[in-house]
């Protein structure tokens, strides 16, 4: 059995210390997926305790097969996101705050210079067709697989090999516009 | 063409998502080198911006107390419900049931019988499964319903299917597996109740479940309604192939897959339950 196996495994089974050490594994990169899609820091906590507590509720209910626990867990981040913009009565449009606040540096202007690439970066994401923009959240946010988007999606890998070339060639395009790629 | 670069350019992400240069994947690729290298460049940009975005410090060690919280009320709760009888909690949740129903009005509930999971009736229509799974008079009559309802969860990951929803399927898909273990769960309960002691207290409470199906009868209509069961949800999963999307399809064939693992696994621990 592999490691993380065996960790899914207990927490399955109620281990209260499994179940924090995926969080700790985990966590960092639900939230850089759902700040990229929802480009604004209070909404992307809000989000991301909700999917950690939803997937606390379901975790019993897991079943191996060939779904890997990171893929269930995407899949419940995925959704999540899906209904907060439906229930927002919006199509996936980020709404980018003013204070984008990052992991405080010791130098205030690296901050704000960091701040404002974070803000241009989540700008360029908004401007991506919803399932570019899925895709490369998933990608480079989130450090995902090909194949495991493609089973947090539900589509196949030739398909999101497909978006994510067509969003690097898109996002080529906006950023040379502004910088030189 | 453009397929083998897409092919290509996914490979040196990978690469370069595990530490390797640009120029090592250029090397890689020297026919592809000029095409490949805005584009790695373009992504490298992306990938070392997100990595700026983490979670305040403050804010993780919140949700993670608050987590750790409700894990330990979600174990206190499981000892408390432990401790509580059987037949209160079931007197309690028909009750409950039956002022539900009263409320939503049978009429709406056989509407919503054929609701599709983004249809505003769906939520009506597990509601209604859920009073008949409390309102079942034994175990086995559970178990019954499960089969059921698993069948209707493999109708609406065709629907959902056929119309290119690819993200339902894997939810209803494991709602469909939630359902076949509760059958072995009630068929296994139901045997115990079977050929174990039965307590006088509990045969007195629970005059149906004191009426234990006859020995193997109770199994072997389980394991026949299991068999038509698996049939008909793959004849229509199968079916509704033909009429996905494309995009759709690898979701439905993984989901057709897991959902005969699940038949065939339900099958086997019935038929093991039985013969022990």
């Amino acid at each position: 059995m592999s490691i993380e196996k065996d960790v899914v495994s207990r927490a399955i089974k109620g281990d209260g210390e499994a179940f924090a050490q995926l969080y700790e594994e985990h966590f960092d990169r639900i939230y850089r997926y759902v700040y990229l899609k929802v480009g604004n820091q209070i909404e992307a906590e809000d989000l991301t305790q909700e999917i950690f507590v939803k997937a606390l509720e379901a975790i019993g209910s897991y079943k191996w097969r060939n779904l890997p626990f990171n893929s269930w867990l995407f899949r419940i981040a995925h959704n999540r996101v899906i209904d907060y913009f439906r229930k927002q009565g919006k199509v996936e449009k980020v709404a980018l705050e003013d204070d984008i606040t990052l992991v405080s540096e010791s130098n205030p202007a690296l901050t704000a210079e960091r701040e404002l690439e974070i803000e241009e970066l989540i700008k360029n994401v908004e401007k991506l067709s919803p399932a570019q923009s899925e895709v490369i959240s998933l990608r480079f946010g989130s450090e995902l697989s090909t194949t495991e988007v493609a089973k947090v999606l539900g589509k196949n890998t030739g398909t999101v090999k497909a978006l994510q070339y067509n969003a690097i060639v898109a996002l080529r395009k906006m950023l040379s516009g502004g910088s030189k790629i | 063409m453009n397929q083998k670069l897409e092919n290509i350019l996914n490979e040196c992400l990978e690469q370069m998502l595990n530490g390797e240069s640009i120029e090592g994947c250029l090397k890689a690729y020297p026919e592809q080198a000029s095409e490949l290298e805005p584009l790695l460049k373009t992504s490298l940009v992306f990938i070392q911006k997100s990595s700026a975005i983490q979670p305040a410090p403050e804010f993780k060690a919140r949700v993670n107390s608050r987590l750790q919280a409700m894990f330990y009320a979600q174990q206190e709760k499981a000892k408390k419900r432990a401790r509580i009888p059987i037949w209160y909690r079931r007197w309690a949740l028909a009750m409950t049931a039956i002022l539900g129903f009263l409320l939503i009005g049978v009429g709406t509930v056989a509407a919503s019988a054929y609701a599709l999971p983004d249809e505003p009736l769906y939520p009506v229509k597990l509601a209604g499964e859920q009073v008949r799974l409390t309102l079942a008079s034994s175990d086995m009559d559970k178990a019954k319903l499960h089969i059921q309802f698993a069948e209707r969860r493999a109708i609406e990951i065709a629907g959902m299917a056929c119309q290119g929803k690819g993200d339902r399927i894997s939810v209803l898909t494991e709602q469909f597996a939630n359902h076949l273990n509760q059958i072995y769960k009630a068929e296994k309960k139901e045997e115990i109740t079977e050929r174990g002691p039965k307590a006088p207290a509990a045969a007195s409470a629970l005059p149906e479940e004191a009426e234990a199906f006859d020995e193997g009868e109770g199994t072997e209509e389980l394991k026949i309604m299991l068999s038509n069961s698996r049939e008909k949800s793959l004849y229509i999963l199968e079916n509704a192939l033909g009429k996905t999307p494309q995009a759709t399809k690898p979701g439905l064939q993984q989901a057709i897959e897991d959902i005969r693992e699940d038949y065939d696994e339900t099958l086997s621990k019935v038929e093991i339950g039985s013969s022990q």
